[in-house]
């Protein structure tokens, strides 16, 4: 019985205890009216005094023109000095957080499908990939690489920059290195861990490719991406009409092929030396052509030789070296120099790759050989690139590979598994992609692969390239 | 190896004719600027403009080409404002040139000299390419381009200082002509207030602030996304609200969806040059300018 009246009473309270509050500072919201109100006519005032400036300036110029251009410029300067403190004004303040600095950072998410006749798990290249090194993805849905890229001026000297590769639980430090930029007089110098400088292709990302994967040549002699723990110093010419660089690199090679940077000695076991010349040609049309070396010391010891991928005969090569040279051309074109609407790209690249040491080798039951050998190879690919609409392109690549010849000093007696195979690994590439924004990509890939001796593989590969952050600048 | 040596050589041969002469260089990244360039430079200064009006210069690639001109370059005069975001970085970073680097005086970026308009207050990726400082196509505004004269004569007069006062001159000069141009263009360019007009990208938003046209769509439904049949059909929907009596789009761009639109809402289309170079008339910035408000007024009488 009581409850309601209590209820009802507090509920009154409530209500009239705002309007008693709001009767209270009704004097004092009054005060404030008035002196926003205040406030309002003297800024009125000043801003009709201002504009009333303002007019008089302009009458004055505008008077002056007739008279003489003199006074032109001094309203020219006028409107500047206004412009600028327009400009200064509203300028958005620089945050005053730490993060500020916070480098430039991208991730890129990849991806995608893979459907083959064969099963990844045992293709080979007959002659140069064993089944554990071709590296074909796994069938159906995978994730594949995701990258993320950190990349900042260090300070007022150098640069730096770092990519991080994860890929099944595995993060790998593609690339992360610093790199100078006082220096001047052309010269730049880099020092990490960096893809090498050499050919076309080896230095451009997973995510930057044309294609799903790298050529058979370039998978077979320097990896994916040949990259080492080094340094590289490189020189442009001071020559504005013609591009000339030139550039070196001395280290330890990080990845397969070539022996891992876990071994221990010291000095240089890898030095590349890389040219390049380019320059347009017309408006619509560049290119870049170069030429390249590269020596290696053989780190594997006592190893079947991975590179040559013999089978069925006990082998070992101890010391010796890996020697490469290739040459890359770029061709790119599009209509007056704009690739918005339409583009084309041809790449080119020739290597050749020399493999020599000592070699043990035990061709079945006979009595085991040790002498001298030397494998010569060479490969080739070549692609076209070409944006037919704005958001598509198709691409076409032809691979090939060499199985070349073995030189077999003394000690060493020619066998049918000391001669290379008698074959000739091939392989046709064709894609197309769509590009809705310049940070998305979504591929489709036919590959007809006949890398792997009696075999004809057919390939699919659906692939989802995105790139997030920082709006990245790609090399040429 | 042996022929790798020998192709090092050949290189070595082909860098001997070297260019630099007595004049400074400037890398102009717009033909904008390198017309500015020769007006405040004049004979002291040698003009390389690494973009066409008839390119689009955010999506240009690092070409060799640009970096051999950027390695010779004493100044570097660029829109900026994220632009050229896509290939100066590479171009100044494989130049091995430590002059033109960020925030040196070799490094002049013109957006950081103006007052920046479109500045997007949500910055996302789903609204297209925006540019986070603002819209970069600062060339359109009269009063823009006498600010960036100003700092590029005191960039000039900093980098060669013996050249100083030659500058100064200049720019005084410059600034006569440019203030007696800008107030015949704002006379003759009065009719031209108040009609509204549908542009492809936002490249021409300065210019038609400056005039007082409103801008009521853009052929692009987000910016750098090219026109879709979708966003196009909207237009012609929206033109029954809000008619645009101009299509405007610059001689840059394909002129195939302002001429399905003109032909769909019964609307002229015309194109501006982008830059200097952009129509056979646009030889410097001057012309330009008499260019692009000739062509609005033939067409806003016809």
């Amino acid at each position: 019985m009581f409850k309601p009246h209590l209820i009802a009473g507090a509920i009154a309270f409530a209500l009239v205890l705002p309007a008693a509050a709001r009767a209270q500072t009704n004097p004092q919201l009054e005060d404030i009216r008035k002196q926003i109100q205040d406030l309002k006519e003297s800024y009125d005032a000043r801003i009709q005094a201002l504009e009333k400036q303002l007019k008089e300036a302009e009458d004055a110029a505008a008077k002056a023109q007739s008279a003489a251009t003199q006074a032109q410029s001094a309203a020219g300067q006028a409107k500047q000095s206004a412009e600028a403190a327009a400009a200064q004004s509203s300028a958005s303040k620089p945050p005053a957080s730490p993060s500020a600095f916070n480098p430039g950072l991208s991730l890129i998410l990849m991806g995608g499908y893979y459907n083959s006749d064969q099963d990844p798990r045992t293709r080979s290249v007959t002659g140069f990939l064993g089944s554990d090194q071709y590296a074909l993805p796994n069938r159906g849905f995978d994730l594949g690489e995701t990258e993320i890229q950190i990349s900042a001026n260090i300070d007022h000297l150098f640069y730096g920059q770092a990519t991080f590769s994860i890929e099944d639980g595995v993060i790998t430090a593609e690339e992360a290195f610093f790199q100078t930029t006082a220096i001047g007089h052309g010269f730049t110098v880099k020092a990490g861990r960096f893809f090498s400088g050499i050919g076309y292709f080896n230095s451009v990302h997973n995510h930057a490719w044309d294609f799903q994967d790298a050529a058979l040549v370039q998978k077979a002699f320097l990896g994916d991406n040949f990259g080492l723990d080094g340094v590289q110093v490189s020189w442009i010419a001071p020559v504005s009409s013609l591009y000339v660089e030139l550039g070196g690199e001395g280290g330890k090679p990080v990845d397969f092929p070539f022996a891992d940077s876990s071994f221990n000695s010291n000095g240089f076991q890898v030095g590349t030396a890389f040219a390049h010349l380019g320059g347009d040609i017309g408006a619509s049309s560049s290119y870049r052509l170069g030429a390249w070396g590269l020596t290696s010391e053989n780190g594997i010891a006592g190893q079947p030789i991975p590179a040559l991928n013999f089978t069925g005969f006990s082998n070992t090569l101890s010391g010796g070296s890996d020697n490469l040279w290739g040459l890359d051309f770029v061709y790119k074109w599009a209509p007056n120099g704009d690739p918005s609407y339409q583009n084309f790209k041809f790449v080119t690249e020739w290597m050749h790759r020399s493999l020599n040491g000592s070699l043990t080798f035990a061709p079945g039951t006979a009595q085991t050989q040790t002498g001298g050998f030397t494998a010569n190879q060479w490969g080739w690919y070549a692609q076209a690139v070409y944006q037919f609409h704005p958001y598509w392109r198709v691409g076409l690549r032809y691979d090939q590979l060499n199985e070349g010849v073995y030189d077999l000093g003394s000690g060493l007696v020619a066998a049918p598994g000391l001669a290379p195979p008698d074959f000739t690994p091939k392989r046709w590439s064709a894609m197309i992609d769509w590009s809705p924004s310049e940070f998305s990509r979504f591929r489709l890939q036919f590959q007809q692969d006949k890398s792997q001796q009696g075999l004809t593989d057919n390939q699919v590969f659906l692939q989802y390239i995105f790139s997030l952050g920082t709006h990245g600048a790609h090399k040429f | 190896m042996k022929t790798f040596l020998n192709l090092l050589a050949l290189g070595a041969l082909l860098a001997c004719p070297a260019a630099a002469s007595g004049a400074l260089n400037i890398f102009a990244c717009e033909p904008e600027w390198g017309a500015l360039a020769r007006e405040i430079g004049g004979d002291r200064v040698g003009v390389y403009v690494a973009t066409t009006a008839l390119q689009d210069p955010h999506k240009i690639q690092a070409r060799p080409s640009l970096i051999a001109q950027a390695r010779v370059a004493d100044l570097v005069v660029c829109s900026g404002a994220e632009l050229e975001v896509g290939w100066m970085p590479v171009v100044i970073g494989q130049s091995g040139n430590n002059k033109i680097g960020i925030g040196k005086p070799g490094n002049l970026e013109a957006a950081n000299y103006v007052p920046l308009k479109e500045v997007p207050t949500l910055l996302d990726r789903s609204l297209g390419d925006v540019h986070p400082r603002g819209n970069p196509h600062i060339q359109w505004d009269p009063h823009n381009i006498l600010l960036v004269a100003e700092e590029l004569a005191r960039r000039l007069g900093n980098i060669d200082p013996g050249g100083k006062n030659y500058y100064d001159a200049r720019l005084t000069s410059f600034a006569q002509r440019w203030g007696q141009a800008t107030q015949r263009w704002a006379q003759e360019a009065a009719p031209l207030k108040g009609v509204a007009v549908i542009e492809h990208h936002k490249e021409l938003t300065y210019l038609f602030d400056w005039l007082g046209m409103p801008v009521v769509g853009a052929l692009e439904p987000k910016p750098g996304v090219e026109p879709t049949s979708a966003h196009l059909s909207e237009l012609v929907e929206q033109q029954k609200i809000n008619p645009a009596q101009l299509i405007v789009i610059t001689t840059q761009k394909s002129p195939e969806a302002a001429s399905w639109l003109s032909g769909q809402i019964k609307v002229k289309h015309i194109a501006l040059p982008a830059t200097v170079g952009g129509t056979p008339g646009a030889k410097d910035l001057f012309s330009m300018y008499d260019e692009a408000i000739n062509r609005l007024l033939a067409a806003e009488k016809s």
